[in-house]
This record gives structure tokens, sequence and C-alpha cells, in this order.
């Protein structure tokens, strides 16, 4: 099995077709990362319809690599113009901008470039053992411990991203509905079809999700078309020094550690790990006064963890089939697509893809460390592209790429819709990655739920009685109510 | 003012009852296909109540907060909107890739882009190269239209 990893790992390297793909991809993604609005997120929805016709390993390599070099390059915009390239650069821009207002701005991306690496490279290695060894344990599971891991699933929306939890699981609870739209699977009988045939197989999961990350964004960013972006200036990417390797390497350590875990949790993404590393090292710093003014700790703590959430957040989508976040969703669904079911099927009979996946975003992560050093000043500039020439032309990619995934203008006009829906939902508080997780888990909960009533005859309260199952509701009751449980009991102590 | 803040939870609320109105007027299957499973209906129906209790939550949050009411958009967003609606017309009537065009050439002019010749380029490359990718080498094949005729023939 170890050997098996190493090689389908090693293949990467020498596959240059592949290295060529992931170079040219790391490029890309760091553009996307800078560009203010686009996102990791954004980029993999965009993207997802030009990997239809690449071979599966390809695909994924290809929206992984975004996915981990968007995360990274939404610090270089986060440092040099204070304005966060993706949501998980939005704690870097804390020390970071005042960093480089200093006129240390290369030092500070030199530290962000570092942590980033190494948050990346520490969660791809936990990626390969975390894996097979949950795969293993998921061999186990069947229908009532899946729909608990749903249900569970479901339930951590309630922290993903903005919004308030409320918002959130009224926005999963949408997206699980939209599931159920089409033909039911098990009697076939037609669901909110309103007589349109197109919709028999259900929603597809790429224009919802182009719709949903792309068009939203681009009605968002209508918004900020008078907003003005300075940036800070630079002359070259620093190394960080003996001196600061010592006064962070803690720091990235447990962010790593911290990132990784956030990132495997379902439903938590790279912005609430790096929120979360932020915090912790300036909770552990010896100098915390440092911090909101220029801390090497703060952007270390924010960095290391947002890229180790990404190996993190591969965890669940790969093994169990529940996204980490909102880019992982896209990279579930470009699974699907690509026939790689994931679970332990994935694990058991195409465990070869599977390292080779893993492979390529080990490459992305060094391929991005160079581009950081070398490149970032260069990349800074592509920030600066006009939002009135950038968005129509996203505009352009979101309609065809909507239209490439099955050759149906349905599918445009859906993109479109949901790009108001996306929009509005936005504009009052509802963050849209938890409809896109509900939308893909919605399947999984009805279809297990079904499954498990059969199993038990009708009798739901059984799944109860199912110890795993048992454990990942107690799990879902506790993220949902412990929060207003803990408050209650210290109320009720003070 | 102040009333406005509700108007998400009613327009929520109404969507969940006529979500769960419809899937009363679903068809049912006979039992011995659903067994001791649930009827299609079921689950929709389900999601809508639970999303009601949630919706439930979300006012009294709102009455609690009092939160802040959402301003209105400038026309860049809503004139966004209108060319959407364009494109439509535009792909159903004409061509998608004539829609892209002019899509895309009022979007730049829309958003504040003052020569018209980099709106011009604009529109016409970016069309122009997503075909070339998609065509040549993904061999997507366009819906047919006033260009896509003469191309295809």
């Amino acid at each position: 099995m170890f050997e098996q990893a190493i090689s389908a790992m090693a293949s990467v390297i020498v596959d240059p077709y592949l290295l060529g793909l992931i170079f040219v991809t790391t490029i890309l993604g760091v553009i996307i990362g800078v560009l203010p609005g686009l996102g990791a997120t954004t980029g993999a929805a965009l993207l997802l319809p030009f990997t239809l016709t690449m071979d599966p390993v390809h695909a994924i390599a290809v929206l992984a690599t975004i996915y981990v070099s968007a995360t990274f390059a939404g610090s270089i915009t986060a440092i040099l113009i204070n304005t966060p390239g993706t949501s998980a650069a939005a704690a870097t821009t804390f020390d970071g901008y005042p960093l480089a207002q200093k006129g240390e701005a290369g030092r500070a991306l030199g530290i962000a470039v570092i942590a980033s690496t190494v948050g990346g490279i520490f969660s791809v290695l936990i990626l390969c053992f975390a894996a097979p060894m949950l795969a293993r344990v998921a061999y186990e599971f069947r229908s009532p411990e899946y729909f608990a891991l749903t249900v569970f699933g479901l339930s951590m929306l309630a922290s993903i991203s903005a919004g308030g939890a409320v918002k959130n699981l009224i926005g999963g609870i949408f997206g699980v509905w939209l599931s159920t739209i089409g033909a039911e699977r098990v009697t076939g009988i037609e669901r909110f079809m309103f007589g349109n045939y197109e919709l028999y197989e259900g929603l597809h999961f790429v224009p919802i999700f182009i719709g949903l990350f792309a068009i939203s964004e681009l009605l968002v960013q209508s918004k900020t078309v008078d907003k003005i972006l300075k940036t800070v200036s630079m002359k070259a990417v620093k190394l960080p020094t003996i001196e600061d390797y010592k006064k962070i390497w803690k720091t990235i350590l447990r962010s790593c550690g911290i990132g990784t875990f956030i990132g495997v949790l379902p439903a938590e993404g790279a912005t609430v790990a790096s929120m979360i590393g932020y915090s912790e090292a300036r909770r552990w710093s010896k100098n915390k006064e440092e911090f909101g003014k220029g801390s090497i700790e703060g952007i270390a703590g924010a960095e290391a963890a947002n890229n180790a959430a990404t190996g993190g957040a591969m965890v669940p989508t790969m093994v169990l089939g529940i996204p980490g976040s909102g880019t992982t969703a896209i990279i579930l669904v470009g699974l699907m697509v690509h026939g790689l079911r994931p679970g332990v099927y994935l694990f058991t009979e195409q465990v070869e893809k599977v390292y080779q996946i893993f492979g390529s975003m080990f490459v992305a992560n060094v391929m991005f460390m160079l581009m950081g050093l070398y490149a970032a000043k260069l990349f800074a500039r592509v920030s600066l592209v006009p939002t009135q020439i950038l968005w129509p032309i996203v505009f352009a990619l979101s309609v065809i790429g909507a239209y490439a995934f099955q050759g149906q203008l349905l599918d445009v006009w859906l993109a479109l819709i949901f790009g108001v829906i996306g929009f509005f939902a936005r504009r009052h508080g509802f963050s849209v990655a938890p409809i896109a997780v509900g939308l893909i888990l919605g399947e999984m909960v009805e279809t297990n739920l079904q499954h498990s009533l059969k199993m038990f005859d009708g009798q739901w309260w059984m799944i109860l009685t199912q110890p795993l199952a048992l454990m990942f509701l107690v799990f879902a009751f506790l993220g949902l109510c412990g929060p207003m449980i803990f408050s209650w009991i210290t109320k009720q102590k003070n | 003012m102040k009333k406005n803040i509700y108007l998400i939870p009613l327009i929520l609320s109404i969507f969940c009852l006529s979500v769960i109105a419809v899937a009363l007027q679903l068809d049912t299957s006979p039992e011995m296909i659903v067994g001791d499973s649930m009827q299609a209906r079921s689950f929709p129906i389900f999601l809508m109540i639970l999303k009601l209790i949630l919706i439930g939550v979300l006012t009294f949050q709102f009455y609690k907060n009092n939160p802040k009411p959402v301003l209105l958009e400038k026309f860049h967003t809503w004139g966004s909107m209108l060319l959407f609606l364009l494109f439509y017309l535009l792909t159903v009537y004409t061509d998608m890739f004539i829609g892209i065009f002019i899509v895309i050439f009022l979007m730049c002019i829309l958003w504040g882009e003052k020569r018209l010749w980099v709106a011009f380029l604009t529109a016409t490359i970016t069309p122009g190269l997503i075909f070339l990718l998609f065509d040549f080498v993904l061999k997507i094949r366009f819906p047919r239209g006033i260009l896509m005729n003469l191309y295809y023939g």
C-alpha cells in the first residue's frame, strides 16, 4: 500500500503533461487569488467546465491546484492593498497590511509564502495518512451511519462562512430542497419539475455552482465599481530571517494542526481556519501588543492555517463525499462528473488515482511557493485590472461554461437565475456556500434515510441504536445547540 | 422602514408554504413500492417545516436585534441584471455569441469604461477566444443561431 502510494505520487513528477498542467494552473490560481472577488471557489466553478474533457486525475489536479494556489494568493493583495483576494486571507490583512505600510511588504509576503507552503504540505501529508485510515473506518458505515454523518455535515453549515447560524441553516435546507427537484429515485415520481423534462434527472451541480459563485459575485462586485485600489510599494519578497523563524515556528506548527483539523470537519473551511489560527497565534504570543500593528506571528498564524485547511478539507470530500468548503464542493462535483465516486470505493479500487491527486497537491504547494517568492510583485499588478473589464469577461466564461457542461441552454438560464438568487441571498446576509453544500448532501440525506427506514421497518428511532450513527447525531446536536447551552450555563453561573 | 426587515422572513415563509402546497399535490406511490420508507412528498414537506421553524427563529432574532435595512444598490447592479435579460432575448432570438458580444460591450460601459474601443475589443476578443477554445479544443457544439448557422452550415 505504502509503496503503491509513493510510486503513484512520484508518477506526478515524471509526467511532463501533468507537471505542465499544474504549473499553468498554479499561475492561473495565483492570478485568480489576487483578483479581489474571484477567489478559489469562483475560480474552480469557472474552470470546472474546462476540465470535462480531461483525464479524471488531470481534471481533479487542476481543481485542487486552483484551490491551494488561490488560497495562498489571497494573501498577496491582503498584504499589498489591504483587500483579501479570498475570504480565507481576511485575517492576513490584520497584520499583513500594517507591516507593509511600515515598508516591510517584502518581509510580510515572505512570511506568508513560507507559512502557506508549510501549512499546505503538512496538510497534504496528513491527507495521505488520514484519508486511507478514515476510509477503512468508513468501510463499516451503512445507511444509518451515512444518514447521521450527512446530518452532522449539514449541522456544521451553521458555522460555515459568513452570515449567522440560522441563515446558514436556512440556506443549507434550501440547497437540500433543490436536490429533491426531478424524479424521485425510488418511486420515479416527478417533483417540482412543472412539466420540464430536462429536469428529470434533477438539477445539475455545475450550472448551479457557476450561478451561485460566479454570477452572484459579479453582481456583488458591481457595487464596488467606484472603488480605487492603492498598492503599497515593494522591492522584492524577502525570505524570513533566522530570528523570524525562531519567532514563528511554533505559531506555524500550531496553525498547521488547527487548520488541518478545522479543514477535516465537514463543511468547515479555510476562512474559519485562518480566523482561529490568527486568534490562537495572538493568544499564545508573548508579544500580544504587536498584533494588529504588523505582527509576523499574526501573518504566519493565519496563512499556515488557511493553507493547512485545504488538505484537511479534502479528507471528508474524498473519503465520505462530504465537502469541507465551497471549493471542495466543486472538487467533489468534479470527482462525480469524472466517474470517481467519493468514498471507500475510491480508496480500494482507484487508490492510484487518489495518490496522484495528493501528489499533484503536493507539487502545487511547491510551485506556488516559487511563484510567491519570485513573482509576487508581478502578480500583485494583476489585481489592478479594471473591474469594468474583468467582470464582463467572467460573465462570458460563466455562460459558456454553464452551456458547455451538457450543451443545454437551460443550464445557462439556470446559472443566471441562481446568480440572481445568490446575489439577493448575499444581499440579505445569507451565504451561498451552505446552499451549494446542501445541494450536494441533499441526495445523500434522503437516500440514506429511505434505506435506513427500510432496514428498520419504518422505525426511524432505531437509527439511534446504532452507536456510530448516534455519535454523529449527538455531534450534530452539540454543534447546533452547544453554543446556546454553553452561554445559558455561563449566564446561570454568573 | 423598520417593517421592511420582516419582508425576507415573509417571502421565505410564502416560498415554504408554496412548496408544501405543491408537494401535497404530488402523486403517491403504492404501498408495495414504498414499503416502510417514505412517500416522495414527505421529505420536501419535512424540509419546509424545518425551514419554517428556522424562519421563526430568524424573525425573533430580527425582532430582538433590529438589523439595519439593506440599502438599494446603484444602477450598475440592477442594470447588470437587465443585461442578463437582454442576453436571454438575444440568445433566443438571434445567437448566443451576438448576445455575449452585446452584453459584454454594454456591461463594460455600464460599469464605467469610458474608452469605447476598449469595450469593443473586450467584447470581440473574449467571445472569440472562448469560441476557439471550446470549438476546436473541447469540441463543444454551440446552439444554433444566426452566426452558428453560418458556421455549421
